[in-house]
């Protein structure tokens, strides 16, 4: 019954759509197409059958991750510390932004401006071959700090517009209670800017997982490198970077459905 | 101003005088003194600065010269001065300004913890006896967004009773309320008026400022123009400007002024 009530209505649509349909196929059959003349072209043979070794395989100490995996894992590790990093230069920023020292408004917004007006890869150099070697700073480190430098400023600005959205009464009745400028960003701001932001920062996240690519460059094994590396050992380029890119789209486009869901149920509730 | 000469100032204002940036003169050359226990009703049309004037009774505000002195203290614009007099000075907003995240429990137990140092178990029980005073025992878990207006209210004015101020304000309590709930809040803050509580107190409530006033301050353009005893203010009002205001407030002319129209507002 059920699938009579909708079945009209599909063809219908189908009808109405079938210019977007046509289109569609078109676009596919373009693809395939220019992939079909690349390999032709290059003389390319593809050899999906010799890539899963390089993501996992069965030795004799049981499953091991193969350089794919495992470069997805120091992926993982550099966003995530950088993540944590980032959240806390951001929130510092906002806050030093917003008060009423004038040198705590001047060096953050030095620091943001800065950073957005120069770009990441010379950021990721400068600190490794400058700021590192001083430091003490590994590649592994320094990659982390250029991130979540990077990161920071972008979240900092996230941070500010969630904080200035909450409304002037909060702070006057924490204020009248007696409570400190510092408890009353503890216990009565953040918590509700946090709420508000929440989708903002969660995209800050897909783009340090996207970003961290960029720390193949100062020979950190990442999820990148280890690409390049397994392109150049087996020449199987097709293979290994569509591979590499379904991962990373897998872990980030699952992430922005998310943020785009948190988006959405966030504005129902206020 | 006799009724409570015997009794020491919580309040004192000298001469203050606050300018808003772009040049609005809010309060122009202002004093008063409030005594303990008094109940101090400030009323005027919009723009007048009695709001103004409270907010800088707690430091919301910067005032441009002058001087503001709360119970010995002088309000000064060190951070640590204020938050000294801000404990000892209660307010209520108009628009409640709760704490949306927190249960109503939680926004009165918050100053007490942060800024007084009690254990959560302390607060916890001053809180519920605060809630009891205020009528809403049973409303300690439920969030701001699920109270009515008149329960948000209350449960703010429990929130600034909790940090046991020598002085209650409050800033239009009743002007965002729908008129059922006017009346709740009104009866709490009639009861901090019996029990003694010193209070300033902003409102449009005539009915309010007779019952429980002591004294009636009429303000206009940033100064005070009438400062009388509650009977006499509404019974001989001696300024022109007031008897009008008080005519276009009470919806009637003056001598029908004999206190039986005063009550417009509640009655509805």
């Amino acid at each position: 019954m059920n699938s009579r009530a909708t079945s009209p209505t599909f063809v219908r649509f189908l009808v109405a759509h079938y210019r977007d349909f046509l289109l569609y196929g078109l676009l596919l059959g373009a693809v395939a197409w220019f992939i079909a003349s690349g390999e032709q072209g290059t003389g390319y043979h593809w050899k999906w059958y010799r890539m899963p070794r390089y993501l996992i395989q069965f030795t004799e100490d049981g499953w091991v991750l193969g350089p794919l995996l495992q470069g997805l894992i120091v992926t993982f590790k550099i966003s995530g510390l950088s993540l944590i990093l980032a959240m806390i230069f951001g929130l510092t920023t906002a806050i030093f932004r917003l008060s009423d020292s004038f040198t705590a408004r001047l060096v953050a917004k030095g620091y943001v401006e800065f950073i957005r007006n120069t770009p990441l890869l010379t950021q990721i150099f400068f600190i490794y071959y400058v700021i590192g070697p001083v430091f003490g700073l590994d590649a592994f480190g320094s990659a982390v700090l250029a991130l979540s430098l990077f990161e920071g400023a972008y979240a900092s600005e996230i941070f500010r517009a969630g904080i200035v959205s909450i409304h002037k009464g909060q702070w006057e009745a924490a204020y009248s209670l007696g409570l400190s400028r510092q408890d009353t960003y503890r216990r009565v701001i953040i918590p509700q800017a946090l709420r508000r932001i929440l989708p903002p920062l969660a995209g800050v996240g897909v783009t340090l997982i996207k970003d961290s690519s960029l720390a193949s460059t100062i020979a950190i094994y990442e999820l990148t490198q280890r690409g390049n590396i397994v392109s150049s050992d087996t020449f199987m380029v097709f293979e290994v970077w569509f591979t590499v890119a379904a991962i990373y789209l897998a872990i980030t486009f699952p992430l922005s459905l998310l943020v785009a869901e948190m988006g959405k149920r966030m504005r129902t509730a206020d | 101003m006799n009724i409570s000469q015997h009794r020491q100032d919580i309040i004192t204002v000298r001469d203050i005088v606050k300018t808003y940036p772009g040049g609005l003169l809010a309060l122009d050359h202002v004093s008063l003194t409030v005594r303990q226990k008094e109940v101090v009703v400030v009323i005027g049309p919009s723009g007048s600065g009695k709001s103004t004037l409270l907010r800088c009774l707690n430091g919301l505000e910067d005032i441009d010269s002058g001087e503001i002195i709360i119970d010995g203290i002088p309000l000064d614009a060190t951070p640590r001065n204020r938050l000294a007099i801000r404990t000892e000075v209660g307010m209520v907003f108009q628009s409640f300004n709760l704490f949306p995240h927190m249960t109503a429990l939680q926004n009165i137990n918050l100053a007490q913890e942060q800024v007084r140092g009690k254990s959560r178990q302390e607060a916890n029980e001053a809180t519920m006896a605060l809630l009891a005073r205020v009528g809403l025992t049973d409303k300690a878990q439920a969030y701001p967004a699920q109270l009515s207006g008149g329960q948000q209210q209350r449960v703010a004015i429990a929130r600034a009773l909790a940090m046991h101020p020598k002085v209650m304000l409050f800033d239009e309590a009743t002007s965002a309320l729908d008129p059922e709930t006017i009346g709740e809040v009104l009866e709490v803050m009639k009861g901090l008026a019996r029990d003694g509580m010193t209070m300033v107190v902003v409102t449009h409530e005539m009915g309010f400022a007779r019952e429980a006033g002591d004294r009636v301050i009429f303000m206009e353009n940033g100064r005070i123009l009438e400062d009388a005893s509650s009977a006499d203010f509404f019974s001989n009002p001696r300024q022109e400007r007031t008897r009008a205001f008080l005519g276009q407030i009470l919806c009637g002319p003056i001598p029908g002024l004999n206190g039986t129209h005063l009550n417009m507002k509640e009655q509805t």
